[in-house]
């Protein structure tokens, strides 16, 4: 099916009820809606992770969810929430991934600008947005970041430290 | 695209725990924190007794200021948290600082007043009526921010920090409010430093306490 907001947000509506099969509706079309949401923000190989994380969480939060208003923003918060929260855990876990060949997908997610990843990324400082861009999502090393910007390696960790704790606090900013 | 098989067995798993759930509607929010806030007030009221002008049916208009500004700061900052408690890109969480900025005129106010009447000594003058104020009027607002807490375990909120900021500030206005009521003080430098402490106070326990209680 389709996920478009209306029939996402019938759907949300009768899953709230407690009928299981336009939950498994509603779970499958979210999760497509997902991987086009987070493609080309987050490492290949942490998006089927990431996907699976929002979820779980659409599922505990459902009740967060008020069905006189629009289904996607909603999601679209959670998304987000998600999403920050699994580039802070990179940070701390200090990991940095090889850069990989990232899919390239043909189909742009059906979803109003203002609701993107891209768009709440742009509300950070230009240097920010660019550390953490080449650091937590397509797994530069620090200093290969570094070489990129022609900032010095310390001012890429503080940018990306600052500009990831401005993002935790701009979530449902549009 | 095909799903990843792992994603269909997560599904499948969640589908077979679907429970129905009453979404969190702003007008339930609201009615909580009120009726928690009305219960509270009351409690202080039977307590400790209504001031005695305002049990004769006088007003003080400092009294009338001082207490409208704690209770417009304390509906802001609710109608925030139950904001805050439903998620959506786009929504406006800072409705709530203007009315901080116009309560913060008291403290502000109070400690002007104190430093020109001699600095420290005003101050510390009524200290032990002073802590009775904050420590009640923190007592009046546990109630608001247990209630305000539970809807924000029940929602959403995508900045625990600020939603615990904010609700407590909400209880500690609704607190101080509650107790504005007994409290017979008019003097500006007593309602400006010991009330507004009350709500300063709530504020730094909400922003410490409430996100190590949001499961996401």
């Amino acid at each position: 099916m389709r996920a478009d907001e209306a029939s996402l947000a019938r759907l949300m509506a009768l899953s709230q009820h407690g009928d299981k099969q336009a939950y498994a509706a509603l779970l499958e079309a979210c999760q497509r809606w997902l991987r086009g949401y987070y493609s080309r923000r987050i490492a290949p190989s942490h998006l089927d992770d990431l996907v699976q994380e929002t979820l779980i969480a659409l599922h505990t939060k459902r009740a967060s969810w008020d069905p006189s208003r629009p289904f996607l923003p909603w999601l679209a918060a959670i998304a987000r929430y998600r999403w920050v929260d699994h580039l802070r855990r990179l940070y701390r876990a200090d990991e940095h991934e090889l850069r990989e060949e990232l899919i390239g997908t043909d189909d742009e997610p059906a979803v109003a600008a203002r609701i993107s990843l891209d768009r709440l990324l742009g509300l950070l400082p230009p240097a920010q947005e660019r550390a953490i861009a080449l650091v937590k999502i397509e797994g530069l090393s620090i200093a290969e970041a570094s070489a990129a910007t022609g900032q010095s390696e310390a001012l890429v960790k503080v940018n990306i430290h600052r500009g990831l704790k401005k993002l935790a606090h701009m979530i449902e900013k549009e | 695209m095909t799903m990843p098989r792992n994603s269909e067995a997560l599904i499948a798993e969640l589908v077979g725990g679907l429970e129905p759930v009453k979404p969190l509607r702003f007008g339930a929010g609201m009615a909580l924190a009120l009726g928690s806030a009305t219960v509270a007030t009351l409690i202080v009221i039977a307590r400790f007794g209504l001031r005695p002008d305002l049990a004769a049916g006088v007003v003080n208009p400092m009294h009338l200021v001082s207490t409208g500004l704690y209770l417009g700061l304390a509906l802001a900052a609710t109608v925030t948290v139950v904001v805050m408690s439903r998620p959506q890109v786009g929504s406006d969480h800072s409705g709530w600082r203007w009315a901080a900025g116009m309560a913060g005129l008291l403290p502000l106010a109070g400690v002007i007043v104190g430093l020109s009447r001699g600095g420290q000594a005003a101050l510390a003058q009524g200290m032990d009526h002073g802590t009775d104020c904050f420590v009640i009027g923190g007592a009046a607002s546990l109630l608001v921010f247990a209630m305000l807490v539970l809807w924000l375990r029940r929602g959403a909120p995508t900045a625990p920090d600020r939603a615990g900021l904010v609700a407590g500030v909400a209880a500690g206005a609704f607190g101080t409010f509650a107790f504005s009521l007994h409290c017979p003080d008019n003097d500006i430098v007593h309602i400006g430093i010991w009330h507004s402490t009350v709500v300063l106070a709530m504020a730094g326990l909400g922003r410490i306490m409430v996100p190590r209680l949001i499961r996401w």
